[in-house]
């Protein structure tokens, strides 16, 4: 098996030219002068915009005497892969998040093709006087979709954090009269006066936003701890009954979904379902608070209001989950040596009060440090959003811890055998039972 | 200067650029795709194991695999045999029969094929659209009363698979019926006429003269019908559904992208990619070879 | 007995012209539906898809080629279909051409080699074939095969080889032995005899040859968009990602002018040579 894996990687020298080897990052140039040097940045055209982008990266320039080039597209995982393959311009930094369409992310931290930034949390933060770490909020850098592999080490930046949970119409609660449910029981009591109405209760726009709605739902049921275990693909931890209660209550939705939800539950028709609840003919949707940016042009029901609530409990005196989302800013080891500390430092000026405040007003992302959450002002329809944990909801990171890839067997991906499945099961094709059982023998497969 | 020898270099100069693009650019890449189907690669770092045999034992025994293979299957025989059987009758109908408009209808049923499969995607999203306002719902509801529930073209996964189908349907006869028209204007008139005057009819023409005529056109638009299904097929359904609801559309070559990227196992992409080269070819073998029939006398 | 057989005969042609029509309304109704789409106002996209326009809103196709920069797109797209059509032609019609009507060793296994190539799919290969352009830009330490509109119609031309030779050799075919040897005999040597005489014989299947190609490259995104990374895009490639763009911004007025600018070239080629695409259509059978 040696000698095999030792061939194979000769000729992958060969085919693939370029072997960069681990990138040390002991090469102390901090404070060095970076005029001169070309900062490539490449990243996803999303739901926040590139303006942002744009502002911070002129003042990073202006910081540093450095030239930034951003590239921003809304296919960049298509552009970046082959980029990546090829290992030829890699961009210094690369903002795309795990789990975005393409899994290029996904890929890159299975391949642990990402540079270690452990150094970052230490750094200064350019223009400031702290560290990262002081300005960061706490929870954020051990989280999965931060540091992979559970070795104590930070490879993925946490930036532009968003509460998820459910969004629905204040204004048509209001007109009805209805409360919006505090428990599942509760919910599904609404699904059923909603139903006399002609309102379905709930709709999604692709099953990919399953990863923010289930993880909450299985957080609820069995608590931060076991759910610690769930990430980490501990099968016995899956075969708790709390679990089963979670896809039962998935199981209990399709009975409320909008009937069209499915059909347009794809890359091509999402935002016909997000309309839905625009248009009235849904009550609640999961989704980001990039939601109501999104759809800031789509025409909407008389009296409509954006309202936002986290998950309801399953227990009355169970708690309430809110899933906080965050996007992911990383250096791949592919890219330029000796770009690697002045695209640390960017990624920590990212961090500053300064950029902070460019990236919100600039297309209304929120850094997780607690001088930019503080930006939302009372007046802004965010800070409904963002309240939600003051309101007494938790919070509940989102994501999988890496695992090496199992050929035939995609568990966690937008189609994937936990979340892709959903469609299935809205449509009856597949029981809740079904669906639980690929789980389990999937989890197996991952669970070493 | 000897004759054959300058025969001979004026056939190697003929061939060598063709056969060296050809070499380069297809036949090198087809056999690395098999040699990085016994690889475990995710496809972006340089971490690659040999595993030998190891990802086509996975590819048998994955459900998911099958299953898209079934669907493309499925689509595969279904489109031929409503396309081949539509185009040509429309290919008689316009060769034979004395129709006013015939240009027009020629020109006119060749113009799907010539759209690009995101433009197609676009007009049956449209088409098959769930609400009210999609084309075939709001058509079927003018004949059914107001508690008509619409149907759910994409969203069902008992129907998803043969509304991918009337699509590649809507798109293919054109390019077929332009092909076996091609072949019917070039059988002789005086066949026909004897047949009139022995009596046979429409009906009988058809079959004991033109099918049999065009049936060496036939035997090879099935091997066209098998590669192009194929791949628009996952063109298409890569726009329309992106193989859901739940890989209910799944094809094979859609599988592929989903393992080679989602899944970070592009090894084993490339291990179906080489099962589906193989599968092509031998279904294009034996359709021929079934088909064989001797070549008719005139 | 005559009456009644000219009512069977009558129901007849009812019902092929019900049949005819039937087809061409299911065809012109949604490509003229696309048009109308695109000189739409965003607003008209809410209400009922198949309402007429209500004016011609022409501003979609200026935000297309400005916002989205179709126009430079459509000249990379018209500079790589072009070229790669012309290289396309310029090998295989000698090759088809000697592989048609010439016997020589080898001829067999070539022949069976070009016949395998049409079950080569681009959609696998086009990683396979970027890997090996890099490999060449590594070992040469240049930056030249990559993101590179010429490499990319060398490409496009290698993968429609074997449908073009075997479309254009089963022409060859087809045409009488007597004219190649009447200028043989008149002293014409093999390549005037090939250029001279026979390709302008070929006219027919070289007019379907380049119909059939340039439909295939100017609608192909797939390997543009692997072996072009930069800002070279080709036009499919900019259409998928302004329609991303707009499904997002519910800029559908643009989308769908998008759609039309590319549809329209190969509307206008089509109605160009469509009376030359049935003569050419000559399909020999598969050998194997």
């Amino acid at each position: 098996m040696n000698t095999k894996k030792v061939l194979s990687l000769g000729l992958s020298v060969l085919m693939c030219g370029t072997l960069l080897a681990g990138c040390g990052g002991n090469k102390e140039e901090k404070g060095a002068d970076a005029s001169g040097k070309t900062l490539k940045i490449a990243g996803l055209d999303g739901g926040y915009g590139t303006k942002g982008w744009e502002a911070v990266a002129k003042k990073f320039e202006e910081l540093k005497g450095c030239k930034v080039e951003l590239q921003f597209e809304k296919n960049i995982a298509d552009t970046l892969r082959p980029v990546i393959t090829s290992g030829k311009d890699v961009p210094d930094v690369i903002y795309l998040s795990i789990g975005a369409e393409g899994g290029l992310t996904d890929t890159l931290v299975k391949e642990k093709a990402i540079t270690d930034i452990s150094s970052l949390l230490d750094m200064t933060i350019p223009g400031e006087k702290g560290t990262v770490k002081e300005k960061i909020l706490p929870g954020f850098t051990d989280s999965f979709t931060s540091s992979p592999y559970s070795d104590g080490k930070l490879y993925l930046a946490p930036i532009n954090y968003s509460p998820c949970g459910l969004f629905y119409n204040a204004g048509l609660f209001k007109s009805k009269g209805w409360e919006v449910p505090k428990t599942w029981d509760e919910m599904f009591e609404l699904g059923e006066k909603a139903k006399k109405e002609g309102i379905a209760l709930f709709t999604y726009p692709t099953t990919g936003y399953f990863d923010a709605f289930f993880s909450a739902l299985l957080n609820e049921a069995v608590g931060p701890e076991k759910y610690n275990k769930l990430m980490n693909y501990d099968t016995a931890t899956w075969k708790d009954a709390g679990v089963k209660k979670a896809f039962d209550t998935v199981g209990k939705l399709a009975k409320y979904i909008e009937k069209n939800t499915v059909s347009n539950a794809n890359k091509e028709g999402f935002t016909k379902n997000q309309q839905l609840i625009l248009d009235n003919k849904a009550l609640f949707c999961p989704n980001g608070t990039w939601l109501p940016g999104e759809m800031k042009d789509a025409p909407r029901a008389k009296g409509f209001e954006w309202g936002f609530t986290a998950l309801p409990k399953l227990t009355a005196d169970g708690d309430a989950y809110s899933t906080t989302f965050s996007e992911q800013l990383y250096i791949p080891t592919k890219s330029n040596k000796d770009n690697k500390e002045l695209a640390k430092e960017f990624i920590a000026y990212c961090y500053s009060d300064e950029a902070a405040k460019l990236f919100y007003e600039n297309g209304g992302a929120v850094m997780p440090t607690a001088n930019a959450t503080a930006l939302i002002k009372d007046d802004d329809a965010n800070k409904l959003f963002y309240s939600v944990v003051e309101k007494g909801a938790k919070t509940n990171p989102v994501g999988f811890a890496a695992a090496d890839a199992i050929e035939g067997v995609d568990l966690t991906s937008a189609d994937g055998i936990l979340y892709g499945t959903v469609n299935s099961v809205m449509t009856g094709k597949k029981t809740v039972d079904q669906w639980y059982d690929a789980v389990i023998k999937a989890v197996q497969k991952y669970d070493k | 200067m000897n004759k054959t020898k300058e025969k001979r270099r004026f056939i190697w100069i003929c061939l060598a650029p063709a056969t060296i693009l050809f070499t380069v650019f297809m036949i090198i890449p087809t056999i690395n795709v098999f040699w990085m189907s016994t690889l475990k690669w995710g496809g972006l770092s340089a971490n690659k194991t040999f595993v030998g045999f190891n990802n086509f034992i996975t590819a048998f025994q994955d459900m998911n695999f099958i299953h898209a293979l079934q669907n493309t299957i499925l689509i595969i025989a279904v489109v031929t045999v409503i396309t081949m059987a539509l185009a040509i009758i429309f290919a008689s109908i316009l060769v034979r029969e004395k129709i006013k408009g015939q240009n027009f209808f020629r020109i006119i049923f060749y113009i799907p094929n010539i759209l690009s499969v995101v433009v197609i995607s676009s007009i049956f999203g449209a088409i098959y659209d769930s609400s009210n306002n999609g084309l075939l719902n709001s058509m079927i509801s003018l004949f059914k009363p107001e508690t008509w529930e619409t149907i759910q073209f994409l969203g069902n996964q008992d129907i998803v698979l043969y509304a991918v189908i009337g699509a590649l349907v809507w798109q293919a006869i054109g390019y077929y019926m332009v092909m076996y028209m091609a072949s019917m204007s070039s059988i002789p008139e005086h066949l026909y006429e004897s047949a009139s005057l022995d009596g046979a009819g429409k009906f009988r023409q058809f079959f004991s003269i033109t099918l049999p005529m065009i049936w060496d056109n036939i035997r090879t638009t099935l091997t066209f019908f098998v590669i192009s299904t194929i791949n628009i097929s996952f063109l298409l359904v890569n726009a329309l559904t992106s193989g859901g609801p739940d890989g209910a559309s799944q094809t094979v070559l859609g599988y592929i992208y989903k393992q080679a990227y989602n899944n970070a196992s592009y090894g084993y992409g490339m291990a179906i990619a080489a099962i589906v080269f193989i599968f092509s070819f031998v279904l294009s073998f034996i359709l021929n070879k079934s088909t064989e029939r001797d070549p008719i006398e005139l | 007995m005559k009456k009644k057989f000219d009512n069977v005969d009558r129901l007849y042609k009812v019902f092929i012209y019900v049949a005819l029509i039937t087809l061409a309304i299911s065809i012109i109704v949604p490509v003229a539906w696309v048009f109308m789409a695109s000189i739409k106002e965003n607003k008209e996209f809410y209400s009922n898809p198949w309402a007429l326009p209500a004016g011609f809103y022409f501003q979609n196709f200026i935000n297309a080629f400005e916002k989205a920069s179709m126009g430079s797109y459509f000249f990379n797209s018209v500079i790589s279909t072009a070229l790669a059509l012309i290289i396309l032609l310029v090998v295989s019609l000698p090759a088809s051409y000697v592989l048609a009507r010439y016997k020589f060793k080898g001829k067999r296994i070539l022949n069976t080699l070009f016949m395998a190539g049409l079950f080569i799919n681009v959609n696998y290969i086009v990683v396979p074939i970027f890997l090996m352009l890099m490999g060449w830009d590594d070992t040469l330490n240049i930056s030249f095969f990559l993101d590179n509109i010429v490499v990319l119609a060398v490409v496009y031309a290698s993968t429609a080889i074997p449908f073009t030779v075997y479309l254009l050799s089963s022409y060859f075919q087809t045409l009488p032995k007597a004219y190649e040897e009447a200028a043989l005999i008149d002293g014409c040597g093999y390549f005037k005899t090939m250029i001279k005489v026979m390709i302008p014989m070929a006219k027919p299947s070289i007019v379907t040859v380049i119909l059939f190609n340039f439909l295939a490259f100017w609608n192909e995104y797939i390997i543009a968009l692997t072996l072009m990374s930069g800002s070279n895009r080709t036009l499919p490639v900019g259409l998928l990602a302004l329609m991303q763009a707009s499904r997002g911004k519910a800029e559908y007025g643009m989308m769908y002018a998008g759609l039309v600018i590319v549809m329209l070239p190969t509307l206008i080629l089509y109605i160009m040579v469509q009376k030359k695409l049935t003569q050419g259509m000559t399909l020999g059978g598969l050998k194997d």
